[in-house]
């Protein structure tokens, strides 16, 4: 299916470059071109005969025409797709939003099948009445709905040193933002009685890798949710069946899926991925440890290299911007590879730490551009270029790699991922 | 579980006024749940800190690791800790961290030996998280320390001395200092137009595309054997060359005709097949099903057991 697209595309392209010289073609003279049985004035097939029934999906899946937007992994990142990644296909998604089934995926030992009945999270350490819950137990508590974004640290690493990735999917798709129902971690936390010696948290999960992180108590008793559902069903095995912790804001290693066990302490324990993992390390040799938050950061979705334009004229530039600190207060575009910036709109729901995307009306004329965005968020920071994280960070760190990202659009409609020499 | 609640109701009341402290930002009580029993915490309670606090009674000597490690771990972090394939090095690289390339090993980079001992125990070996004992574990990290010069082959490694091993990098470590890098909300003239005329694009041909469609499908031919294509190939990359290019988990090698032969011999290729498939423990190791990648059809795992098979006649 997406070969026959490309290929369609792709000699559109070829076609329209031919043409290019003068004007493009538009689209729609092009298709009117190509005689098909169910375009104007034929009746189209579908419409001479019945569909299937009511109750053939009981649970629903997208139209086979759509068969080529899924989640996909980047084989030569990691040993094994046991401890990998899978991409979410941000070109073509819409709203803030992201399908469940096209959530990006970060495993460390697989995905666990965990029985829903035989699942228990226990709360113990520093507190005056350690707990065992049940399923049962945890959606009894009062709940809340709340709209996160959760994002890997390493989204977007393959690319310090340089442009990788030909594709939206792989430079920018460890991202993802969900409606998370679940208990606020502070009422369960009220259950224990918190001892004041307690400092931090340790968060597990049931999986094979037993994943586990080190939270200060502050941000634990702040907006973190032990959640149960995501978009209004309970929350997909990949992403944490039955329950995960979701750290609005910080990197996505800290929502810990699958959630197991919380221990309160008085010191972090320095496990695995916060020492030798989800550490950035720095030209100098040393290393930042407990880089949690997530900072400003925004990319052009609507062009990107899989979405190349077909036509010059009207275009509705569209991307999303998120902040690990707090809600999104400007984006900005440039079509000049930064040299000047126009505001762009901000469009439906401006939530905290949740995906917010934008908007920009636009006509090509069909020349060559360098296309940014740029986001600031509410406490003021902006989104920094690449030349100015690599300044202070250089490029070995992986982790957090928020720089504007630039968008080459060639005069055939073609887009390329650039940086700057 | 109601006994339990009204049993716990008092102490409960009591400690939130109490003990709550600074952090009594809810003070509202459900009552849900049940009461931990100590056993129930400690059978759950797996942390180690770098104090110790968590590490059970126990030993371990390098030399025993050694045994061990050659067993259940050379297979992916090669014999001297070097990492086969993309599988982790943990030894070695010291010095390198301020380079090009970083090698970041237990030696050269972890700040703690109690991650090391907390990782082993949690999580290794890969396909058999947990299943080490506790002396074990005291020996596994005894020789990772060993192959990183920082002991001796008959060290022997305890919970009494582990926490007062200090590693190489442990001050490298310092928290996190952002925001770090200031950028301004600039509209004009933000740089000079002649510093904005080199760019490079990623040509280097390293994007996965459409692979999903490059699976066999179901219905894709009569049988699997007439699949050995390109992509039955990038299959077996994707989902099986982590442990069969190398032999990881007693897996036969990719080619090596004896260890096919002997499996062929014994379960047939339809035995071959179910174990592809369904995954498969043995006395030296382990198939996770499908090798992990569940999203594989029968078919394709089908064509890729064919693949592996022609490719060891």
């Amino acid at each position: 299916m997406a070969g026959t697209k490309d290929l369609s595309r792709r000699n559109f392209l070829k076609r329209a470059s031919v043409v290019s010289g003068a004007a493009l073609m538009t689209s729609s003279q092009l298709w009117a071109n190509e005689y098909s049985p169910n375009t104007p004035p034929n009746v189209p097939t579908w419409m001479r005969k019945t569909g299937q029934a009511v109750g053939a999906f009981p649970y629903g899946v997208p139209s086979p025409h759509e068969s080529d937007i899924v989640r996909r992994t980047v084989p030569w990142l990691t040993a094994s797709p046991i401890s990998s990644v899978s991409f979410s296909p941000l070109h073509a998604l819409k709203g803030i939003i992201t399908p469940s089934s096209l959530h990006f995926e970060r495993h460390h030992s697989g995905i666990p099948d965990v029985l829903p009945n035989e699942h228990r999270l226990m709360i113990h350490g520093l507190c005056d009445n350690p707990l065992i819950l049940d399923m049962d137990d945890l959606v009894r508590f009062p709940s809340v709905s709340e709209i996160r974004f959760i994002e890997c640290p390493a989204n977007g690493g393959m690319e310090w040193r340089g442009p990788q990735m030909e594709a939206l999917q792989f430079t920018h798709g460890m991202l993802s933002c969900s409606e998370w129902t679940g208990v606020r971690l502070s009422t369960l936390l009220a259950e224990v009685g918190v001892r004041s010696t307690a400092k931090w948290i340790l968060a597990e999960g049931a999986d094979g890798a037993a994943m586990g992180r080190s939270i200060p108590i502050g941000k634990a008793l702040d907006d973190v949710l032990v959640a149960y559902a995501q978009n209004g069903e309970m929350i997909r095995p990949e992403q944490g069946y039955p329950i995960r912790l979701v750290n609005p804001g910080w990197e996505g290693n800290t929502s810990v899926k699958w959630l197991r066990r919380i221990e309160l302490g008085d010191k972090p324990w320095h496990l695995r991925e916060e020492t030798s993992k989800y550490t950035d390390i720095m030209p100098d040799g040393s290393a930042r440890q407990f880089t949690w938050v997530q900072e400003s950061n925004s990319v052009i979705t609507s062009i990107c290299p899989e979405n190349p334009l077909k036509n010059k004229g009207y275009h509705e530039i569209e991307g999303v911007a998120w902040s690990g600190r707090g809600k999104i207060k400007h984006v900005d575009v440039s079509f000049d590879g930064g040299i000047s910036w126009k505001p762009a709109q901000l469009k439906g729901l401006v939530l905290d730490k949740a995906l917010t995307r934008f908007s920009f009306n636009w006509t090509w004329d069909g020349s060559p551009k360098l296309i940014q965005s740029r986001a600031i968020d509410e406490t003021g920071y902006v989104q920094p270029t690449l030349e100015q994280l690599r300044r202070v960070r250089g490029v070995n760190s992986i982790y957090h790699k928020n720089s504007i990202h630039t968008w080459q659009l060639s005069h055939t409609g073609e887009v390329k991922n650039v940086q700057r020499n | 579980m109601c006994k339990e609640i009204k049993f716990r109701w008092l102490a409960v009341v009591v400690a939130a006024f109490l003990s709550y402290g600074v952090y009594a930002t809810e003070t509202l009580r459900f009552h849900i749940g049940k009461s931990a029993s100590v056993e129930e915490i400690e059978g759950w309670d797996i942390d180690v800190r770098p104090d110790g606090l968590g590490l059970p009674v126990g030993l371990g000597s390098a030399s025993s690791g050694e045994i061990l490690y050659e067993e259940k771990c050379a297979s992916c972090h090669g014999s001297f800790g070097e990492g086969e394939g993309r599988w982790p090095k943990i030894a070695g690289g010291l010095g390198t961290l301020s380079d090009a390339r970083p090698e970041k090993t237990v030696g050269s980079y972890w700040p703690y030996v109690s991650t090391l001992w907390d990782y082993i125990h949690r999580t290794m070996p890969f396909l058999q998280p947990q299943s080490l004992s506790d002396d074990e574990v005291y020996s596994l990290t005894a020789y990772i320390l060993f192959l990183n010069d920082l002991v001796d082959e008959d060290f022997i490694l305890t919970n009494e001395n582990l926490p007062t091993i200090i590693l190489p990098n442990r001050k490298q470590f310092v928290n996190d200092p952002r925001p770090d890098v200031h950028n301004t909300r600039c509209m004009m003239d933000c740089i000079a137009p002649g510093s904005n005329l080199s760019w490079h694009a990623a040509n280097l041909n390293v994007t996965p595309k459409s692979l999903p469609d490059t699976l066999p499908k179901e219905n894709d031919g009569e049988t699997a054997s007439f699949m050995v294509d390109a992509s039955v190939i990038a299959v077996y990359r994707s989902s099986c060359a982590a442990c069969h290019d190398a032999g990881v988990s007693g897996s036969p090698v990719l080619g090596d005709q004896v260890a096919w032969t002997k499996r062929l011999e014994s379960v047939g290729l339809e035995g071959l097949y179910e174990h592809a498939t369904n995954g498969y423990y043995g006395t030296n190791g382990y198939m996770p099903a499908k090798g992990g990648n569940l999203d594989l059809t029968e078919l394709a795992v089908k064509a890729v057991v064919d693949y592996m098979g022609m490719m060891a006649r």
